[in-house]
């Protein structure tokens, strides 16, 4: 019988080193030379919900509260939730698994409906503004923070992990990036096009593991 | 030729060798230089010839202001040669030239000017009108600038950037340097682009004191350095501005280096504020053969010796009006120029110490003289006079310096819809009102001492960081009056042209236009300076006004001895020639591809794009699809319908926003289910169709067409944006996969996979059943029939498609299961009679003339449904059209897609046909008047290149298969 | 290009990210009682006011939110800063 297995919409075109299943999905952990950054990752097996109520501000998914903004994000216990408008919330379980779906009709798994990428490291977002005229080094924003936007033409959330420490202008920090997933060719040839400059490499899950570490601590 | 090698301000490594390739030789030339300057460092003198009359032309400005010396390089046509680096092993050839740029063949068309006076074009040669055709084709010929090849294909890498800034400074001279720096003190973002290579301006290459003891070159490189080491400064060199718009936006492009990852790039620059420190260019001195190859201006002569180490000739004459022209002659002198004269145009205003350096040296200077003509193909001999033109007096020279003065760079101003006047002191044009947290610094402000351009940098840039909302009241004070207690605007020379008459005297170069025919254009009427422009074609050429754009309206004004102040003409953008492929950029071709793409590829499917989607529309070399079709028809296949819109609607008002959108009443739609249904526009025109879930209270999920899907949420959310109600949407169009699995064996197949119970008593047809393949799969199954058989349409993760492909295939294989593709499907489909909205409708096509009807509910007016005003008109209306069945009365010469059917007009036309495998018989559907729509009426049939031919077919029964459905509910 | 709007929930944003909605006509009337030219009327018609006038835009690549902002239609700039509607 065929062999029952999921598959990520992004493929890098490289092997990985390193792969484990986890509920069906081929997770990378480590690719060969990943290189010393800006790396790109693909995290579309990580659980993602939408959740969506008329009075999303006073639910607390995954036990976390909403931020009280549009466009505000909180980044805790490897989840990170963020405010899309008045009424509706993404939440990202960026760390190991996520719990199952609560029962609140609000909430529907979207994990599926999207690709999710993960972009830091060295002029990660000298990648970004080749590619988007969107402020993803605001500096009048907080990271986390979130924008809803056309990322090289496609609508995306992109929520802003991590901004250059120093002044915004070594393009360095990180971000993640959602769009739908039948763009995920597209995408990452962009993507990785647009990298290739700054010597973007493709990495494993451990090393946003790292990166996701190195934010919370 | 022998390099200045050791001058302190070159911008060339003389020690870093590089080649060129002009007229079949090698010619070497340095790292640093542009092409033009390598030229030119080899002898070359003439580098084109002009549009029209084929006169020579040479190095004049050494900015790219005019099309002198634009040249073909590596096969791109009309490369400014000057603004490009040199590269090794560049090919570079002259333009509009039958022989050579030295000796052309079509340079005797100069002595024939006078058969071409301003506007010829618009009064000759129209009669008879037979006579254009062939008068434009020798035109031509003889005229015009480079050639492009049809098929050229355009290298390079091209690439773009999108930056965000508070602060951009255009321009990368003294002030835009230190308006940069003032503006990134308080940690501000701030962006600068300079036009040339390297920063610096009219800095760069002088040497003369800045007024406190520093050359003006070091300063320069002082200031760079401090930029350079200011982090939240980002510099662009080699970057000049292409345009500027409202809301600050600013658009550049940037030239690569040997060592960038780009050819070209364009960079968009969204900024709170924007200095513009553009500085000035020269303005031409007007006099007869006033661009021969040998005439140059100011900057030129002096950059070409201290930025490129060439001495720009042996023995010059100096005519000028402006103190930098002095300056130059003296240090050009001390660099080993012989000057017989310098004219200046003043009669006085001079900086005496300059006057007494000239003295020194023995430079004999003339006040209020001007040059009147230059002789020779390239300069041999200048005619001087005074400006009154009363005495006359010639000098041999092979170089003649010739500047007005100066005219600043004002097109980020006008493009930004700033008001520009003249300003009488200086003579420049002005913006009279400055576009908001928009300001302007350096040179183009009137100011010429180098303290007081410095300073009046370092003020823009404060005021444009406190439009960022910096506050630095003290420091903007003290900036202020810093400006203040400096030289403010010079007084500029105000001589329009030598006392000549002007046939040779050219006001654009580009475009050939000289006072003469600026002359003939205002004695026919056209006496505002745009007229001019357009008519005369002053400042219609590739560098936009750059060399006529300062003294096309102050001619104008003088000639029409008019009173009012002058006006200038406009600019637009691109401000500079910008590469298409610039604009273009990386151009990533973006398109969505199913959860099934590379197994369909791997099957040998043909793809088309279908909206955003690629879809596999074949699975052989067959178009018409035959063993894809009948595999179906009698066995069964598979179908990857991915791109189908899919969406959950949910929350307590979720049925309300379905009654408003769907025709039908949704309040009928039951669990278990599924419910077809289609959505209007307020015209009552069809623009959807779907079929609606209900997975449990206030939670549905639907379906749109694959080119709906990206509309859907929006359309939902207009069309109740009043009433405030409490429902979600989530797009699920991606996040499920979607198989098709059809045929009289798709039970079989199906039960080999699933537990489910897929009996038609458990499972008929119409219901809705969520399921599970392959023992753990989770999918929606529902039974729908659009190709007219058994079939089971299962909604899928899309990570697992491949899976429950892999899975059904397998389980197909007994059965001989194999892919259809978007043809089949829409072949099948057809013969059903089942309709595609785009295809067998258009725009004004209502849900009525489709003959869905039946979907619309006409007791829910409460719903304020969409369309359903119009349909209750439409309904009343007799001249609608009406979806037919058709069949060829020659079953094999099917009619295409889109085919007429007339008789002394338009009646309609064909939507789909095709020659069905299953009947035989050539069949289709058609859009026709409704008096055409009876059973048996006999349609005329027109179709493009049928040479008069018609095909005729007749009104049939719909459909033309299995018309009781007896299969798909099998 | 140069058009910028501000969203609502997300902030100003390039003038094209958005899909232009029409005027603002006040709420759909109700549906009894509306005769043919009227409905027409409501659909149709535009004041096409050179100047400053009301409209519905989407903010389409953004957050997907429907609003009412402000355009001087003659310097194709927003003037005002838009109402949450929503």
């Amino acid at each position: 019988m065929a062999e029952i297995r999921r598959e990520s919409p992004v493929d890098f075109g490289v092997r990985s080193l390193e792969t484990e299943v986890r509920s069906d999905w081929p997770v990378a952990l480590a690719y060969d030379a990943e290189g010393d950054g800006p790396w790109v990752v693909d995290l579309s097996h990580k659980t993602r919900w939408d959740l969506q109520d008329g009075q999303v501000g006073e639910l607390t998914p995954a036990g976390q509260s909403v931020p009280a903004t549009p466009g505000m994000s909180v980044l805790a216990d490897g989840i990170l939730i963020n405010r899309m408008n008045r009424t509706q919330t993404s939440i990202y379980h960026l760390g190991s698994d996520a719990p199952d779906l609560p029962d609140h009709p609000g909430f529907t798994d979207v994990t599926e409906a999207t690709i999710f990428l993960a972009l830091f490291g060295p002029h990660a977002l000298h990648i970004a503004e080749k590619l988007s005229n969107l402020d993803l080094g605001d500096p009048n924003k907080e990271a986390p923070f979130l924008l809803q936007g056309p990322f090289c033409h496609v609508p995306c959330q992109i929520v802003t992990l991590e901004k250059d420490a120093e002044d915004g202008t070594n393009g360095a920090g990180g971000f993640v990036l959602t769009c739908s997933r039948g763009y995920a060719q597209s995408m990452v040839h962009a993507i990785l096009d647009a990298g290739a400059e700054f010597g973007l490499r493709p990495a494993g899950e451990q090393r946003f593991a790292q990166w996701l570490a190195a934010l919370s601590s | 030729m022998n390099r200045l090698n050791q001058l302190p301000t070159l911008r060339i490594d003389p020690a870093e060798k590089r080649t060129l390739s002009y007229r079949g030789k090698s010619l070497p030339g340095v790292a640093g230089d542009t092409v033009a300057t390598a030229l030119f460092a080899n002898g070359v003198r003439i580098f084109a010839r002009s549009l029209k009359y084929h006169r020579p032309r040479g190095l004049y400005s050494l900015d790219g202001e005019c099309a002198n010396t634009m040249m073909d390089v590596d096969s791109i046509p009309n490369v400014r040669t000057e603004n490009t680096l040199l590269k090794n092993g560049m090919v570079v050839k002259e333009q509009n030239v039958k022989g050579s740029a030295e000796f052309d063949w079509m340079g005797f068309i100069d002595k024939f000017d006078w058969m071409m006076p301003a506007g010829f074009y618009y009064h000759t040669m129209h009669k008879p009108a037979a006579v254009w055709p062939h008068a434009m084709k020798q035109i031509r010929k003889a005229a015009g600038l480079g050639e492009i090849s049809p098929d050229y294909v355009m290298r390079g890498r091209f690439d773009e950037l999108f930056l965000k800034a508070d602060v951009t400074v255009v321009g990368g001279g003294a002030a835009g340097m230190r308006a940069a720096l003032a503006a990134a003190e308080g940690g501000l973002r701030v962006v600068l682009l300079e036009a040339r290579p390297h920063l610096g301006g009219c800095f760069d290459y002088r040497v003369s004191d800045n007024g406190d003891g520093t050359p003006l070159y070091q300063r320069a490189r002082e200031l760079a350095e401090q930029v350079a080491a200011t982090t939240n400064i980002r510099v662009f060199t080699h970057a000049p501005l292409v345009g500027t718009y409202s809301n600050n936006l600013i658009t550049a492009h940037q030239v690569g280096s040997d060592s960038d990852s780009f050819t070209e790039r364009y960079i968009e620059i969204r900024s709170e504020s924007i200095v513009v420190a553009t500085g000035c260019i020269e303005r031409p001195l007007l006099f007869d053969n006033n661009e021969r190859p040998g005439v140059m201006q100011v900057g030129c002569a002096h950059r070409l010796a201290r930025t490129y180490g060439i001495l720009p000739g042996k023995q010059a004459v100096f005519a000028v009006g402006h103190d930098l022209g002095l300056e130059a002659a003296i240090d050009l002198f001390d660099l080993g120029l012989k000057i017989g004269c310098v004219a200046d145009i003043r009669e006085d205003g001079q900086n005496p110490d300059l006057l007494m350096a000239l003295a020194d040296r023995a430079i004999p200077v003339l006040k209020g003289w001007v040059a009147a003509k230059a002789h020779g193909k390239t300069v041999t001999k200048v005619t001087l006079t005074t400006v009154e033109g009363t005495v006359k007096r010639d000098f041999d020279c092979d170089l003649l310096v010739a500047s007005a003065g100066l005219t600043p760079v004002t097109g980020p101003f006008i493009m930004a819809q700033a008001k520009m006047g003249y300003d009488n002191h200086t003579g420049y044009f002005l913006p009279t009102e400055l576009p908001e947290r928009m300001f302007p610094a350096g040179r183009l402000t009137g100011v010429g001492d180098p303290r007081a351009i410095e300073a009046s940098g370092r003020l823009a840039g404060l005021q444009a960081a406190a439009a960022c909302g910096v506050s630095l009241n003290g420091e903007l004070d003290a900036a202020k009056a810093a400006t203040a207690a400096l030289p403010g605007p010079e007084r500029g020379c105000k001589l329009v042209t030598a006392p000549v008459k002007g046939r040779k005297s050219f006001i654009c170069f580009d475009e050939d236009a000289t006072i003469k025919s600026v002359k003939q254009a205002i004695d026919k009427g056209f006496d505002v300076p745009e007229l001019v422009k357009r008519f005369a074609g002053v400042g219609l050429g590739p560098g936009q006004g750059g060399i006529p754009g300062h003294n096309l309206p102050l001619f104008v004004a003088k000639y029409t001895a008019s009173s009012a102040t002058p006006k200038p003409t406009t600019l637009r953008p691109p401000l500079v020639p910008t590469f298409i492929a610039t604009y273009a950029g990386a151009h990533h071709h973006m398109f969505k591809r199913t959860p099934l793409h590379k197994s369909q590829k791997a099957a040998g499917g043909v793809f088309r794009n279908i909206g955003v989607w690629k879809r596999a529309r074949y699975f052989s070399d067959d178009f018409d699809c035959r063993e894809e079709i009948l595999n179906v028809r009698g066995n069964v296949g598979m179908l990857d319908g991915s791109t189908l819109g899919k969406f959950r609607i949910h929350g307590p008002d979720a049925l309300k926003a379905l009654q408003r959108v769907y025709v039908s009443d949704m309040s009928k739609v039951k669990e278990g289910r599924i419910k077809y249904s289609a959505m209007c526009n307020d015209d009552g025109c069809v623009i959807d169709d779907g079929v609606v879930v209900k997975r449990g209270e206030n939670d549905y999920y639907f379906t749109t067409s694959t080119g709906r899907a990206g509309a859907t949420v929006e359309w939902i959310r207009y069309h109740t944006r009043f009433d405030g109600w409490d429902f979600h949407l989530v797009n699920l169009t991606d996040a499920m996969g979607v198989i098709n699995l059809s045929g009289p064996n798709a039970r079989k197949v199906l039960a080999k996979v699933t537990d489910a119970d897929l009996s038609s008593e458990a499972f008929p047809f119409s219901g809705y059943r969520e399921i599970t393949v392959g023992g753990s799969i989770p999918a929606r199954a529902m039974r729908l029939g659009f190709v007219g058989e058994l079939s089971y349409e299962l909604h899928v993760a899309a990570s697992y498609m491949q899976a429950v492909w892999d899975l059904l295939e397998e389980a197909g294989a007994e059965f001989g299961i194999r892919n259809f593709g978007v043809e089949a499907q829409n072949v099948l489909r057809m013969e059903k009679c089942h309709i595609i909205l785009g295809q067998e409708s258009e725009q004004r096509t209502n849900l009525l003339d489709v003959g869905l009807g039946f979907l619309w509910d006409r007791t829910k007016s409460a719903c304020k449904t969409v369309g359903a005003v119009a349909l209750r008109q439409a309904e009343k209306d007799p001249n609608r059209f009406k979806l037919v069945g058709i069949r060829m009365e020659d079953d094999d010469r099917p009619a295409r897609d889109g085919a007429l059917i007339v008789d002394t007009k338009v009646r309609g036309y064909v939507a789909t046909m095709r020659k069905s495998f299953t009947t035989g018989e050539a069949v289709g559907m058609a859009l026709v008047e409704k008096p055409l729509s009876d059973i048996g009426t006999r349609l005329e049939i027109f179709e493009d290149e049928c040479n008069g031919v018609r095909l005729y077919a007749r009104v049939v029964k719909m459909p033309f298969y299995d018309p009781n459905g007896e299969r798909m509910k099998a | 290009m140069a058009l910028t709007l501000t969203c609502p929930v997300c902030g100003k944003r390039n003038g094209y990210e958005f899909r232009y909605g029409g005027e603002d006509k006040g709420p759909r009337p109700a549906e009894e009682g509306m005769t043919p030219s009227a409905w027409c009327d409501y659909v149709h018609m535009n004041k096409c006011t050179a100047g400053v006038q009301k409209e519905w835009w989407f903010h389409r690549d953004g957050c997907g939110a429907w609003f009412t902002t402000y355009r001087d239609t003659v310097a194709n700039l927003e003037v005002d800063a838009p109402e949450v509607t929503e």
